[in-house]
């Protein structure tokens, strides 16, 4: 109990900018108000399933809102995110888009209307580490055989700007790789690709390679980041090599950050903390985490300022790295 | 094998729950597919929280027959108004709305839900022929045969064009295509004639597009010219069984036709990566093409309704193989159908094939079961929706521009498609007064993003010598073959009919 207290002091003296009182949370403001939670896709998918999910136990927690989920798909998450940036800071909307727009904020990117360090953070849902896969049918065993390749291995990418592309075009710049890029691989056509065996390996998100690794078409060679231990880190092949470290770090966090909750900057302290703290019990919620384990999402949460202070760090970039990320946003302008 | 087979015909007949299930799923399938702008995708997202709980081969039946039935209902605006439901449909409007207005909804409608039901049979069908050779032939289509397929279903432009509008057609067409380049380039990644505007990055939404070049300038055309949709239809203003019977026979009396169609949409299905619009405009094209009387078409010929309605609905079946039996979705619905799938814990991969035959014999006979009922239900509820074009305009044009626009909107949920809308409309208006062909541009705008994106991605991988792939060279003798004749029989019809017969 005193332990509780003790941590509540602690977090509260985090959360207080110098001179703000400490803000108490304030959840009776949502009674009788509704929450309109932004998705930046299209139905069905990933950030849709997750957005539906956290939204309906936010509202278990907050008594009285009604959350309504609104889907704002288009040009890559940039129209959704940049809506709810400019939306009212009341804490009456929050929304949920893909991580991978650190990138593009870090390439200062035209379409960019926002600014990630500045959003009321509320929390994160998991961990989706990026891993390298490989096709069944190369050679290619390991990371180190990858390397070793005396041809260009052709990997898929989506189109430029895409998180997979930017990855790949910045460790195939720094570490020198034999890897010829073939962009415009979309959704699941580099797994039919490295099918029909004219992809070698692409990058990813751990997750949405595990079913085709599981049945026998492919195999991971190197992870970034991530719970499970059953897969060489990616780190330990790039030791020594600072840009190249720097580089497999932000690849991480971006794995690390995944399925995130945000509001628009500027939510008054006491809401803040009420919609913290309703995610908070949402997340722990029995109920949630065996309907999640049963649709196959796994549930890794972090919350409020840590969230924050992630992404804070993962957009502290060296210049190298700005800038290779601004080559792989504007190759071929 | 045969005992499965009929066993899990018999288990999904004889369990009262699952009929009433599937009864359901049907009428939910046909309100969504009536709905322009709301696709399959959503109502299967949307019905997810209702499977938690359902046991796992009822909540599949469910979810497939509602998916399968989906393109069978969109074809009852497309014929009735012009007004298609989304990029497939659009093809059915071309000959199914003259039809209408010549007083044959009744036979349109009759034609296209018997030729939607066959489909989805036939398409089932394909589907149970295929599981032992799905990997070669799945495989066997890479970038370089998709490039070639688009330029296959582009030549096809030639012959829907219509006589001595061949120009016209192919202004058309690139008109078609030109749009196909707005948004971001998928190569450079450079936002191409989208400036800052966001809803541009994505590229013209095709529903928009079809909406605007088909149901908007019908929807000018009626409200000026007043009365009802059907001009002709003043002696038998009643649409009787007999007319929509009459309908129902034309299928079997085009059977050949609509086997060839339902097979090669089956075969589009399979393969992930064409689209779902593809089947059934290289189908309308086929039917053209194969016409002995190709300058029929676009006036209301029956066959331009049979062949698209039974290529879409065969495709279902097909774009169900690659996501049970590879675990590889191949459009953006069967990928929330996986996650359905995964849900009641079905675990598709190669495996399904040895440990869960009786499921897939279920879900095939789902898919003959789920389009009969929905062809039965249509048949018997369309003698009174085909009235509708015996109402004065008066009353119909407002309440359809409303559906257009709210489906225009709903589709991506961004208002500035109504501005699309508005400015494609202009020019659709001035295709249709000065009749100009209005097909060539759908073509142009669907298969015209296919080529660009799978040439690119073909010279990538081998360069020019792709064209040497052993598929490559058939589909290339196709092209040839197909260009070859148009030359011959516009050739051959400018000298057979007399000067100045221009239309």
């Amino acid at each position: 109990m005193t332990e509780h207290v003790f941590k509540g002091i602690f977090a509260a003296a985090l959360l207080a900018a110098p001179g703000a009182a400490y803000a108490q949370a304030d959840k009776a403001f949502f009674n009788g108000k509704s929450v309109t939670y932004i998705v930046a896709t299209a139905p069905g998918g990933g950030y849709d399933t997750y957005g539906r999910l956290v939204a309906e136990y936010m509202q278990k927690y907050l008594p009285g809102s009604t959350f309504v989920v609104r889907n704002m798909p288009g040009a890559g998450h940039l129209v959704g995110t940049n809506a709810l940036y400019a939306s009212k800071p009341d804490g009456l909307t929050l929304g949920t888009f893909n991580t991978g727009l650190i990138y593009t904020q870090l390439a200062k990117h035209s379409g960019v209307k926002f600014d990630l360090t500045k959003m009321s953070w509320i929390g994160k849902a998991a961990t989706d580490p990026r891993a390298v896969i490989i096709a069944a049918q190369s050679p290619i065993k390991s990371w180190p055989d990858l390397t070793k390749m005396k041809d260009p291995q052709n990997f898929a990418t989506s189109g430029p700007g895409g998180a997979n592309f930017v990855e790949t075009l910045a460790l195939t710049a720094i570490l020198k790789l034999p890897i010829k890029m073939l962009p415009g691989y979309n959704g699941t056509d580099d797994q039919l690709a490295m099918r029909r065996g004219e992809i070698v390996g692409s990058i990813g998100s751990r997750s949405s390679f595990e079913q085709f690794v599981a049945n026998g078409y492919g195999r991971f060679v190197g992870q970034f980041g991530g719970t499970r231990k059953d897969l060489p880190q990616m780190s330990q092949y790039v030791k020594g090599n600072a840009e190249a470290e720097r580089l497999v770090r932000l690849i991480t966090a971006q794995g690390d950050i995944a399925r995130l909750t945000a509001g628009p900057p500027g939510v008054p302290a006491p809401q803040l903390a009420g919609l913290r703290d309703a995610y908070r019990q949402a997340m722990e919620d029995k109920d949630m985490q065996a309907r999640a384990d049963k649709l196959g999402l796994p549930v890794e949460p972090l919350f409020g300022e840590d969230v924050a202070k992630a992404v804070s760090e993962a957009l502290n970039q060296s210049p190298e790295v700005v800038n290779l990320l601004v080559e792989g946003f504007s190759k071929g302008k | 094998m045969i005992e499965v087979m009929f066993g899990s015909l018999a288990g999904l007949l004889t369990n009262p729950q699952t009929i009433g299930l599937m009864l359901i799923a049907v009428m939910i399938g046909l309100i969504v597919g009536a709905t322009p702008g709301i696709g399959g995708r959503l109502s299967i997202a949307l019905a997810i929280p209702f499977i938690y709980g359902m046991d796992m081969t009822q909540g599949a039946v469910f979810l497939l027959t509602m998916h399968a039935v989906n393109g069978t209902s969109g074809q009852v605006s497309s014929i009735m108004f012009g007004v298609p439901g989304d990029g497939d449909d659009a093809a059915t409007t071309i000959d199914g709305y003259p039809m209408a207005k010549k007083g044959e909804a009744g036979r349109a409608l009759g034609a296209s839900i018997t030729a939607s039901g066959v489909g989805g049979i036939i398409g089932a069908v394909v589907f149970a022929v295929m599981i032992p050779v799905l990997e070669p032939v799945v495989l066997a289509f890479s970038p370089a045969e998709f490039f070639l397929l688009a330029v296959l279903g582009i030549t096809f432009i030639a012959f829907l064009a219509g006589k001595g509008q061949i120009f016209k057609g192919i202004i058309v067409g690139l008109f078609g295509m030109m749009l196909a380049t707005v948004g971001m380039d998928p190569q450079t990644g450079t936002a191409r004639f989208s400036g800052d505007y966001l809803f541009l990055w994505d590229g013209i939404s095709t529903i928009t597009a079809v909406l605007a070049v088909f149901a908007i300038p019908e929807m000018i055309a009626l409200a000026t010219r007043g009365g009802s949709i059907a001009m002709q239809g003043t002696g038998d203003v009643r649409v009787s069984y007999k007319q929509l019977f009459q309908g129902v026979l034309e299928v079997p009396r085009h059977w050949w036709l609509a086997l060839r169609t339902s097979i090669i949409g089956a075969v589009i299905g399979m393969v992930p990566g064409l689209g779902g619009s593809a089947a059934a405009w290289l189908c309308y094209g086929h039917a053209v093409q194969s016409s002995k009387t190709p300058e029929r078409f676009g006036h209301g010929a029956v066959e331009g309704v049979i062949a698209p309605e039974t290529a879409s609905n065969a495709k279902e079946g097909g774009s169900l193989l690659p996501t049970l039996f590879f675990g590889i979705p191949g459009s953006s619905g069967m990928a929330v159908m996986m996650g359905a799938f995964l849900i009641l814990g079905i675990q598709p991969g190669p495996a399904m094939m040895t440990d869960n035959l009786g499921l897939v014999w279920t879900l095939i006979w789902a898919l003959v079961v789920g389009n009969l009922i929905a062809v039965t239900f249509l048949l018997f509820i369309t003698r009174w929706v085909a009235l509708l074009t015996f109402v004065n305009v008066a009353m119909l044009v407002p309440f359809i521009l409303t559906l257009v626009m709210v489906g225009v909107y709903s589709s991506e949920g961004q208002w500035e498609n109504l501005l699309v809308l508005l400015a494609i409309s202009v020019v659709g208006w001035g295709l249709l007064k000065y009749d100009w062909p209005r097909a060539p541009f759908v073509i142009g705008l669907v298969l015209g993003k296919i080529a660009e994106e799978s040439l690119h991605k073909a010279l990538g991988l081998w360069g020019m010598s792709f064209f040497w792939r052993p598929l490559s060279l058939v589909l290339i003798a196709l092209i040839a073959a197909t260009i070859a004749y148009a030359v011959y029989s516009s050739v051959k019809g400018k000298s057979g009919t007399p000067v100045g017969a221009g239309s």
